[in-house]
Order: structure tokens, then sequence, then C-alpha cells
């Protein structure tokens, strides 16, 4: 994902520069995540580089198993399960799958605080052999995410695909929200605004290396901060970023824009993020809610900037 | 997704190459560069799955195609439009929220359906519009996606999903299936009834809207497979749908019940990969 990555040793392999996986760099597509060999980086000035999405019927293997990227536009993971290999997902994800492949649900730890935050209580898993294949109802891409041993990576709710059994799944509270009053009728009311949702997914390779599916609205891309380094982010773009990228809520008001009758009359809120580690955003991102409205309180992982 | 065969009676200057479209099956000139009758690309590879299911050839912009002494062309690639030039006497048929311009000189009647009480309680469109030539008209659909031109064959029968067909040419007949079972009802995602398109003697054309990506699949007399419902797009008769439920519970509050439609052969099984997930809103 890195462009900048160290090249592994030997001058006949390729290290992709999307997962970091090395291959013997002949074949279309990379063995470990699907992305095609020998792609341009198109790497923007600000050192953003987009992610170029699995050409159409890419192929990549994990564990005994593998998957084929079918479409573009809304593309598809069309999964093979070798017999004892499994994967879980949410269950609106799935798409087609073969009689044969056995389906159950597989219970998650802190089931009614999920629930209270709108996220799938149950996760649905499946076992091989046959094959299953997953769609997220949205334009953009699909993103292979290979955790090495002892990887983790934080996911913006609701964007998971789905990810083999030697990945652990956990969650978070985001810490990251702000209070508003807003006008409703003749009823003035407080809402709390969770601009990147109440809970983020985690998932961690703990002991053996695993594959991750993502699905991203729009196009994709990623950079790296170096340790201290950061950027602003339109909170609601975010896509997934290393669990040591620490997340902060942000509020600028351009000195500008203030006046003595009402106060700050503009505003911008941005999510910082902290380095070391990689970064992802998508392109086409909801707005943030109630981004104009009065602000009451927010998280005391907030800053503000006048 | 080229296939050169030789076929047809030699002619004195020796046999006539044809290119057989692997989409629609149709015959073209050996120079053509996509399907006179689907618009499928003629020089590129079919794209098939290792499971089995082939991708709706991606038309390219501005491909045009043939019915009757009609042509229709896709434009655009991302929300394509099929803009139709309708010769004298033709005419296509169509739901009227798909049509996106027309010209002044292209008379506007509507289709006398049958069951309209019922179609109205379905949440069916009411009237159906035709449009006859000459003159030219557009279509389009509001949503990132792609064309599926079927050509049908005399004799062919196909079921679609509602409201996901674009237009019809007018030898092809329309009528709608109910869906048998309240339980398919209920949890097959589609309401209560599906459009059917059938072809007697003449030759059709009917083009869809699917959401996202397309593919097909044909299975074989008694193979099965389990789709999502939203996902379902077009099946040809011959193929039985039946919805299952799964209930999947786990701890106290854990549980959700999980429809899938079981799709039996023999016959073709369209599907599209953005859909809406009429159980749970999302």
């Amino acid at each position: 994902m890195n462009g900048q990555q160290p090249n592994h040793s030997s001058t006949r392999s390729y290290s992709c520069p999307y997962c970091g996986g090395v291959s013997d760099g002949t074949g279309l597509s990379c063995p470990s995540c699907g992305s095609p060999i020998d792609v341009r980086h198109i790497v923007s000035p600000a050192a953003w580089a987009k992610v170029a999405g699995q050409k159409d019927m890419a192929r990549f293997d994990f564990g005994k198993s593998s998957c084929q990227i079918e479409g573009s536009y809304v593309p598809v993971a069309d999964v093979k399960l070798a017999q004892g290999d499994g994967v879980y997902f949410a269950h609106h994800v799935l798409l087609w799958m073969e009689p044969n492949v056995k389906v159950s649900a597989m219970s998650l730890k802190g089931a009614f605080k999920r629930m209270l935050a709108g996220m799938p209580v149950v996760m649905t898993q499946a076992e091989g052999p046959g094959r299953i294949a997953f769609s997220r109802d949205a334009p953009g891409e699909l993103l292979a995410l290979p955790l090495q041993k002892g990887e983790t990576v934080d996911v913006r709710e609701h964007l998971f695909v789905m990810a083999t059994h030697s990945i652990a799944y956990d969650w978070f509270s985001t810490n990251i929200w702000y209070k508003v009053r807003i006008r409703e009728g003749n009823e003035t009311k407080t809402e709390t605004v969770y601009p990147l949702g109440m809970m983020m997914d985690r998932f961690t390779a703990p002991e053996t290396p695993g594959l991750l599916m993502i699905h991203a609205s729009g196009d994709v891309f990623v950079r790296t901060l170096q340790p201290g380094q950061t950027i602003l982010i339109k909170p609601t773009a975010l896509l997934f970023k290393d669990s040591s990228v620490q997340a902060q809520m942000h509020f600028e008001h351009p000195s500008q824009s203030y006046s003595f009758l009402s106060g700050w009359t503009q505003r911008y809120i941005w999510l910082r993020l902290s380095g070391p580690g990689r970064v992802a955003i998508m392109s086409a991102f909801e707005p943030v809610e109630h981004e104009s409205a009065q602000i009451t309180g927010c998280s005391p992982a907030t800053e503000r900037k006048w | 997704m080229s296939d050169v065969t030789q076929g047809g009676p030699p002619p004195a200057a020796g046999p006539v190459e044809r290119i057989q479209c692997q989409w629609c099956q149709g015959q073209n000139e050996k120079t053509a560069l996509s399907c006179r009758l689907c618009g499928a690309p003629l020089d590129v590879r079919n794209l098939v799955s290792d499971s089995g299911w082939r991708e709706a050839p991606r038309l390219k912009d501005m491909t045009e195609i043939h019915f009757g002494q009609s042509t229709c062309q896709a434009e655009g690639e991302i929300v394509p439009v099929a803009e139709l030039a309708l010769h004298q006497g033709e005419a296509v048929y169509f739901e009227h929220h798909v049509m996106l311009w027309k010209e002044e000189s292209v008379p506007l009647t509507t289709l006398q359906l049958q069951g309209g009480f019922k179609r109205l309680l379905a949440g069916m469109p009411f009237i159906v519009s035709v449009a006859t030539g000459p003159g030219r008209i557009a279509f389009s659909r509001d949503a990132t996606g792609e064309l599926v031109v079927l050509p049908l064959h005399p004799g062919m029968e196909l079921d679609v999903r509602e409201h996901a067909f674009l237009l019809a040419s007018y030898s092809v007949g329309y009528s709608f299936v109910r869906i048998k079972g309240l339980y398919n009802v209920l949890f097959g995602g589609q309401g209560m009834f599906m459009d059917r398109f059938v072809t007697q003697q003449a030759q059709g054309l009917l083009i869809l809207h699917g959401y996202g990506n397309v593919f097909e699949r044909t299975l074989k007399q008694g193979e099965s497979i389990l789709v999502e419902p939203g996902a379902f797009l077009y099946k040809d008769s011959a193929v039985t749908m039946e919805v299952q439920r799964q209930q999947l519970t786990s701890g106290l509050f854990g549980g959700f019940g999980m429809s899938l439609a079981k799709m039996t052969g023999p016959g073709r099984v369209g599907i599209q990969s953005m859909y809406v997930h009429h159980n749970t809103g999302d």
C-alpha cells in the first residue's frame, strides 16, 4: 500500500505496492490481494496513492481457498472455500451461495451495546467446501487486506465484507462525538452526532495470517503517516487505519467568520489522524450530520482552533 | 467473446465467415466489432468466473444495436442511456418513469393491460406506454448499472423482476405472473408479481437495467443455487424459484432470519450485484 516500501531482496521478487506481499511478479495479479501486477503507482503530490482496484476476474488465494473478483461498478467477491476453511460476514452482504455451503451464526460479545449502536449483533459464518459470493449495495471498490501475524487494522463500521476465521474480530467505541441543538417545529432538542459511528471494527491476525475484505464507496486513496505526522480528513471519508494511528475530532473556525451578534458563524468539522501508520479514505462519503447546527458539547478527544 | 465459425451455404467465392455472439448467439459479419443484435463486443474474450457466472457484456459507449429496421444506441457507461431511432411503424413499450427524452414527433400511446386492479394493488405500473416511430426516444434508469440486452428468439419465455425492464419491442408479448406462495411473496423481496415476456413467431428485443454489475448463469436440469432475493434480475420461465428462510440464532440477543431464493434449473438465471435488502431495510 505504501509505494515506498522496500523491495524484498531477490531480483526476481515483486513486492506488491498495495499489500506488501512478495511474489515472483510473473502473474497478472498479486497472489495475496489480487491487485494488478506492475500497476503504475499513481501518487499525488500530497502523497495519497490511489489504490488500483482488482481487474475484473482477478483471482487470489488464501489458505487452501481462493477468491475471484467479478465486475467493476459493484464488484462481487466470489469465494471458493476449501474443506475446513471458513469465513465470517454480516449477513446483508451475501449475494449467492451453493446449497452445500454450511452457514451458521457466530455470536459476538457485547451484543446489547452493538444493538444500541446499530451494528450487527450476529455475524454469519460459512464453512467449505463450496462457493459463496458477497457484494455490497454501492458502487465502489472491494479491498482485500491480507493481515500478517500480529497486524491490526481499524475499519469504519458497516464497510466490512468478510474475513477468514484466522482473523479475530473486535470493536471499540470511537469516542468521536459532538452534541448539537436543533429545532424541530416549535421544539428545541439536543442530539448527539457520531461522525465515525459509535463503534469501529477492529481486525487482528493473532496467530496466523488471514484475509480481510472491505468495501469502499467510490475510489480509495491511501497514505502512510510518519510518527507524529498528522492529516485532517472529512470524518465520514475514513475507510480504515492501522490501529497505531490515533483519531481526534477537530473544529476549525475561520477567524473572519466571527460576529459579535451571532458568534462564530462558520465552522469546519475534521478528523485529525496522527501517525505512525496507514490511513485510507474513500471518495464517495456522506455529509457529516448536522454539520452546521449549534454545537453544545463534544468528546474530550476534540481540539478547537480559532 | 468471439468465436469464428463457418456456416451457411457456401457461395461460389468460398465459405462465408460469421462471428457468433456468445451472449445472444446472433450471427455477425466477419468484420463486425460488436454484435448487431445485442451490442456485445465481439473482440474480447468471454468473461466467465470459475463458478460459472458470465458477466453481461459491457457495452462500449455508442454501440449500435439493430432490431427490425430500427436501431438502439447505448450511450454512456456508468448510468447508460438506450437511445432508439424508431423506424416508421415500429414501436417499443416501457414504463413511463424510465423515459429520458424524445423528439416531439414521436407519438405516445398506452398498452392495454389485463388485471389492472391487481397491478395497482401490487404497486406495479398501471399503464405501460408505447412509442411508435418514426423518431428518436431515449431511456435510462436512475442508478449506476448496466444495460442488459436480451434479443428474444421465437418461442422464448423470460421472467423479469418488476420495474427492472427498460423497454421491449412491440413484437414481444407482455404479461405478468403472480409469485406463488404467500411465503415467497412476503420474504422474496420482489412483491407479488414478476413481468413475463414471451415471443411467439417473431424475434424481439428486450432491454433490462441491472443495478451494479449483471451476471448470468445457466443451470442444468435439477441444479440449484441459492441467491439473495434482492439480487434476482431475470430467469427463464422454466427455472423455478422458492424462497427459503433460515433462522440463525446465537445467545440472548443474537438471532435473525435470512431469506434466500432457491433457483432450480434448467435455464438461465440473471443477478445484479447491487440490490436492496427488503428484510433489513439497509
